[in-house]
């Protein structure tokens, strides 16, 4: 079987890096490991990975440094891991130019998803398309982009312009979260200020439009503190 | 500080005299033939004063003041100063004595007070420190029985590699994903007990959307427990409370977990939000087997339930509550537990506005 991606993981702990090589290797990815960032940026430039898996807590530098470093010549997905409650730092490495996070502990489905979402929206990058698809298909909802149409189970769904935008940014980059601060300046431009009460103003009313249960949504996620996820295109 | 009460001090002891003089004319106008009022005048002037001023020396001031007013301005010969009329001296010393001991007595008082308060305080910080023991105890106890689960089972397995079957290994393994599951659990908690300012009980707070912090914590537990089916409901209209979100979703989390694993029933749990005007409350309902009544009382102290059948304490999440209880008392809220036909019912509440302090 020829390897699937390569994938390069930068994380100092040697359990957690023995157990995340495990996991990818039985999944048929090519696993390269790095244990300090200046490894992990030597290994990026010299093989060239599919996909990065970067733990923000390295012992030599600062995981934001790394994601800098890296984005300056390349644009390898990165997904960031970090430990939870710490909102601001997970928000920064996505607005740095980090693709995704993964909170530990995580189990390997989640992990799994994550590196197939990446990698996914990285090869549809690299081959010109913007969204492979005209149409967004999960359970009973969908969004089609080219007659701004959004249906459940069937029936029209009335969204304002801005709803519709929003929705289809998040249908668009699918799997992916996307921060508070990406949002408002794909919908509201540059130069909105920093309160994003508007954007959760406007999401609360979508929710009200697309999910049966906004406390149980199906569609749309909220990462408190970080953004809006949207469930996979199926 | 000093100064301003020092000015307070002085500007109670001008208004009381200046208050008991206009007082005393008064009645020197109309009620002339009892002298004796305009005396009772001053003195209650000078209990008052006495009474909020701190120290003996405004008491003794006013009482000085009145005494000289009373010879001053009321008796003959008026507007000059004339102690040597038959009784008048004792009478004046007799003022002098009131004033004195009502200075001495409401200033007693007023040190006992302080001292109560002292006591008060002193209590409870033997209690908070008692609290904090008690914690330490509980969560060494919690900690130690998964670990020694973790370290047994992993010795075993490892130890007879060779002549366990696959069916033996997979529950080797499986008791050690169970416990670690159990003790991430434990150490989510502790750390969200961080996020509380210690000396001040204080949290940074921030609007968010109750909607969203329910359906986060239900998708977190989820995670952890695939099977659990609970049913959610919140408010029609888009509610922001102040609240520090991954604080309120651990409550959430716990109260949950609880009505899973401890009401013995495999009917769906019940997550309800409703907006009561100026509060917002929360609500978790289980169909199980409800609480035993003497424990109801202490539910949320963090004490260590041992219950005398069974061997399974540690999974008991006593502190799991008493920190729900802190996080919502840093919030400004109350939570407490009842008994319902069948089953529980855990409800908090959370403040619309922040409490200006």
């Amino acid at each position: 079987m020829i390897p699937k991606s390569s994938i390069l993981l930068i994380e100092d702990e040697e359990n957690i890096r023995s157990f995340i090589a495990t996991t990818l290797k039985n999944q048929n990815y090519k696993i390269i490991t790095a244990s300090s960032g200046t490894e992990g940026l030597h290994l990026s430039a010299s093989l060239c990975p599919d996909l990065v898996l970067l733990d923000l807590g390295l012992p030599d530098m600062d995981g934001m440094t790394v994601i800098k470093k890296l984005r300056e010549w390349n644009s390898t997905p990165i997904i960031v891991i970090s430990a939870r409650s710490h909102e601001q730092e997970k928000a920064k490495a996505l607005d740095g130019g980090a693709d995704d996070y993964i909170t530990k502990p995580f189990g390997t489905v989640e992990l799994l998803a994550r590196i197939r979402t990446s990698l996914r929206h990285s090869s549809q990058l690299n081959a010109g398309i913007h969204s492979n698809a005209p149409v967004y298909r999960h359970g009973d909802l969908t969004v089609d982009f080219e007659k701004h149409l959004v249906t459940l189970s069937g029936a029209m769904v009335h969204l304002t312009q801005i709803e519709f935008k929003l929705l289809g940014l998040l249908a668009r980059n699918s799997g992916k979260v996307l921060t508070y601060s990406y949002i408002m300046e794909k919908i509201w431009g540059p130069y909105v200020d920093n309160n994003n009460q508007i954007l959760r103003v406007n999401m609360a009313n979508i929710r009200r439009k697309i999910e049966k249960n906004p406390a149980a949504p199906e569609h749309v996620f909220t990462e408190i503190g970080i953004g809006y996820r949207m469930a996979e295109s199926e | 500080m000093k100064k301003n009460s020092l000015l307070k001090n002085i500007l109670i002891t001008l208004i009381m005299t200046i208050a008991a003089t206009l007082a005393a004319f008064w009645f020197f106008r109309h009620v002339p033939e009892n002298p004796a009022n305009i005396a009772l005048v001053y003195i209650t002037g000078l209990v008052l004063t006495a009474r909020f001023t701190t120290g003996y020396v405004y008491g003794l001031l006013a009482s000085l003041v009145g005494v000289i007013c009373v010879n001053f301005l009321f008796t003959y010969p008026y507007f000059a100063l004339n102690f040597t009329l038959t009784g008048y001296p004792i009478t004046f010393l007799f003022m002098l004595i009131i004033s004195l001991s009502i200075s001495t007595m409401t200033s007693q008082i007023k040190r006992q007070g302080e001292i109560l308060v002292e006591r008060e305080k002193l209590l409870m910080e033997a209690e908070k420190e008692k609290m904090r023991a008690n914690l330490l105890r509980s969560i060494s106890h919690d900690l130690r029985t998964p670990l020694t689960g973790i370290i047994g089972n992993s010795s075993a397995y490892i130890d007879n590699c060779d002549t366990l079957d696959e069916k033996e290994k997979l529950d080797l393994v499986s008791h050690i994903r169970d416990d670690s599951n159990w003790l991430l659990n434990m150490v989510e908690n502790l750390l969200s007990v961080t996020r509380i300012n210690e000396s001040s009980m204080k949290i940074a707070t921030s609007l968010e959307s109750v909607e969203e912090v329910a359906a986060e914590a239900i998708r977190r537990l989820q995670k952890r427990m695939p099977e659990a089916v609970i049913h959610v409901q919140v408010p029609e209209e888009y509610l922001l409370i102040p609240m520090d979100a991954m604080l309120i979703e651990q409550v959430i989390i716990n109260l949950l977990e609880n009505a899973i694993i401890h009401s013995e029933s495999t009917l769906p749990v019940e997550l309800t939000v409703t907006d009561n005007g100026n509060h917002v409350t929360f609500q978790v309902t289980d169909y199980g087997i409800g609480i035993a009544p003497q424990r109801l009382k202490t539910i949320f102290d963090g004490s260590p339930y041992t219950p005398s059948s069974s061997s399974d304490v540690y999974k008991g999440m006593g502190i799991g509550l008493s920190i729900c209880k802190t996080i919502i008392t840093a919030h400004n809220g109350s939570i407490s537990a009842y008994n319902r036909e069948h089953g529980c019912v855990f409800t908090f509440t959370l403040p619309k506005e922040n409490a200006k302090t």
